[in-house]
């Protein structure tokens, strides 16, 4: 039972890295950036490749997250640059990124168990001991997802960072601040999807592969996440968005293991982890309600 | 306030994670319930993790189970199911797999590539046998290593041309649709390409990425005017495949299928697998592993090498192909139900 708690947690930590993209570019830039679905499987596609040619696994993290800043900057320059609307814009990377990976890594990949990852190489083992693996992948994940999280924290409170905030907001400010709204939303995006691409990076390590089909409703994933977090946590203002993210990262995750362990046909799968959804959206209303009438 | 606040979504939040503790609690009590009113030995508990609902892929899992009977384990008595289906979503995959593991199945069972690889993961810690189905390439799939084996359902490329070159003679080009980021397709299409002109063909491919683009690729292969189409077992394309009859029938083109599931919605014939049976095949090596007679290493995986061949009669008469005797006295007559 433990085991299983940890395993989804750790399923919702690694995911909270492509949450936080979807969170700058939703939710800060007030950007439906779409790239996410290809950019995912892009950090995936790179880091396998890149892992069956004997790469040093924390490397290929740095690779992939290089890579996903790439298609990031496609989207940014296709949408400012050459005036194409934001949805579309993504689009047209997405589909061009689905292209991309099929060469860069064919339609499937596999990692054998003799090649390390960052949850198995020696480095960890050595840091940790022998702890089992369950739990050595916790740890890496939740590290990941803590520094990614402090050091975007971080970012959003410096200049530049507002900057960033201030374009989804209210985008004529910048321009009388004399900077180029247009390049900060190109970095935006650049930013999300490298953390995107990180994500994928991250889940080839754990999966120990990479399929082309891998990519395929992310973006639902991203945006659930980062609305439910937002949502519970919306009338506590102490609290990040980064953070709210992660714990809507986490929440999406033990939902489906539920809705798994429930032993229901498994057909209702979808059906039933649309409900909890349903219930937690309310439940985050209701406590925002019930703040109202106290006050 | 803000303070009270906060514990009401700590509440809430414990209140959640209970219920996840609570029902994963309720499957593995279960389990040790069951254990205890078994006559005899250890009732094992098995893990199916299978990729989407699909006929073939359930005739698999089906064949399976009935294997693992032939064996002379009984469902229930000797052994317990653990059924999942992901929908052709991968992330779900994954989590299927760590909740096998976390139940301590004695084996998971993956059907079709993409839970493979789920399972293969989540097993990576406690060893847990994986034996797969329904898989091309296993070794593609990095799965011939390591405690996992299974059954591959590579297509009988060989068999399938000599039979359109028997029952069209005439035939120069053959077409074939096929998703590009299906693996299996992607092989199979190079192994068409590599065969074809040993009996004359040449292959006109069109690949596509989604299941609606299935039917635009379909009027580009009748525009170019082939002489039949060829299906593989093409996840996507298989799933529209109706709407394709639907467009070559009209035009006057046979379809070929790949397995008998095709051939009874509409395909003219096949030279091709038994989903039942290859899954029937994976169940006789479940059994051998989990009575312990033998290690998943020491099986290598099998590719079925029987093939049966299976017509559509009424769809023959349509596109007016008469079937050699040779042919019709081994083939099974499958019309559409």
């Amino acid at each position: 039972m433990l085991e299983l708690a940890v395993s989804t947690v750790t399923q919702g930590l690694i995911f909270a890295l492509l949450s936080y993209g979807v969170y700058i570019t939703y939710k800060i830039l007030d950007f439906p950036d779409l790239t996410v679905d290809g950019s995912f499987p892009l950090g995936a596609a790179v880091t396998a490749v890149l892992l069956v040619n004997e790469c040093n696994p924390f490397l290929t993290l740095i690779v992939a997250a290089a890579v996903g800043a790439l298609a990031g900057f496609c989207t940014g320059f296709i949408h400012v640059k050459l005036k194409v609307r934001d949805l579309l814009a993504g689009i047209i990377t997405m589909t061009a990124l689905f292209s991309i990976n099929l060469q860069i890594a064919g339609s499937n990949l596999a990692v054998g168990r003799n090649v390390d990852t960052i949850f198995t190489n020696p480095f960890i083992s050595g840091l940790l001991g022998n702890m089992p693996l369950l739990y050595r992948k916790l740890i890496v994940a939740l590290v990941l997802a803590l520094v990614v999280k402090i050091t975007l924290d971080f970012y959003f409170k410096t200049k530049n960072g507002l900057l960033l905030r201030a374009v989804g907001d209210n985008d004529a400010l910048v321009t009388t601040l004399a900077k180029d709204k247009g390049w900060v939303k190109i970095l935006g995006l650049v930013i999300a999807n490298s953390l995107v691409a990180l994500a994928g990076a991250v889940v080839c390590h754990e999966q120990r592969s990479f399929a082309a089909t891998m990519g395929t409703g992310q973006i639902v994933f991203g945006l659930a996440t980062v609305i439910i977090g937002t949502t519970l946590f919306r009338k506590m203002s102490f609290v990040k968005g980064t953070t709210a993210v992660m714990v809507g990262s986490i929440l999406y995750k033990i939902c489906i293991q539920i809705a798994i362990s429930l032993g229901l046909p498994p057909n209702l799968l979808k059906l039933i982890t649309a409900v909890l959804f349903l219930v937690i959206l309310v439940i985050g209303n209701m406590e925002k309600g019930m703040v109202r009438k106290h006050a | 306030m803000m303070k009270m606040n906060m514990k009401k979504i700590l509440c809430g939040a414990m209140g959640l994670m209970m219920c996840f503790s609570l029902a994963a609690c309720g499957n593995g009590d279960n389990n040790d319930d069951k254990q205890q009113d078994g006559t005899e030995g250890k009732k094992y508990s098995i893990g199916i993790s299978q990729y989407g609902e699909h006929a073939s892929l359930d005739n698999c899992r089906e064949g399976f189970l009935q294997g693992l009977k032939d064996a002379g384990l009984e469902e229930g008595k000797d052994f317990e199911v653990d059924y999942q289906n992901a929908g052709f979503d991968d992330n779900m995959t994954i989590q299927i797999g760590q909740n096998f593991s976390a139940k301590n199945v004695d084996m998971m069972v993956a059907v079709a590539t993409n839970s493979a690889t789920g399972c293969y993961a989540a097993a990576e810690d406690k060893n847990i046998p994986v034996i797969y189905t329904a898989i091309n390439d296993p070794e593609a799939a990095g799965l011939t290593a390591g405690n996992a084996t299974g059954t591959s359902d590579k297509l009988p490329v060989d068999a399938q041309l000599d039979l359109i070159r028997k029952l069209q003679p005439e035939a120069k080009t053959i077409g074939i649709l096929y998703t590009t980021s299906e693996p299996n397709s992607v092989s199979t299409v190079a192994d068409y390409q590599a065969k074809a002109a040993d009996y004359g063909f040449t292959i006109e491919a069109v690949g596509v990425t989604a299941q609606a683009e299935v039917t635009q690729g379909a009027d580009t292969l009748i525009k170019k005017g082939v002489d039949c189409f060829c299906n593989l077992t093409d996840n996507t394309v298989v799933g529209v495949l109706p709407s394709i009859l639907e467009k070559t029938n009209e035009a006057g083109i046979p379809v070929y299928g790949s397995e008998v599931e095709q051939v009874k919605i509409g395909c003219v014939a096949s030279a091709g697998i038994d989903y039942f049976e290859l899954g029937r095949q994976t169940g006789a090596m479940a059994a051998k592993v989990l009575k312990g007679e033998a290690t998943c290493d020491e099986i290598p995986f099998e590719t079925i090498t029987e093939y049966g061949i299976y017509l559509n009669n009424g769809a023959l008469a349509e596109m007016q192909i008469t079937v050699p005797s040779d042919i019709a006295e081994k083939a099974i007559v499958t019309d559409a139900e």
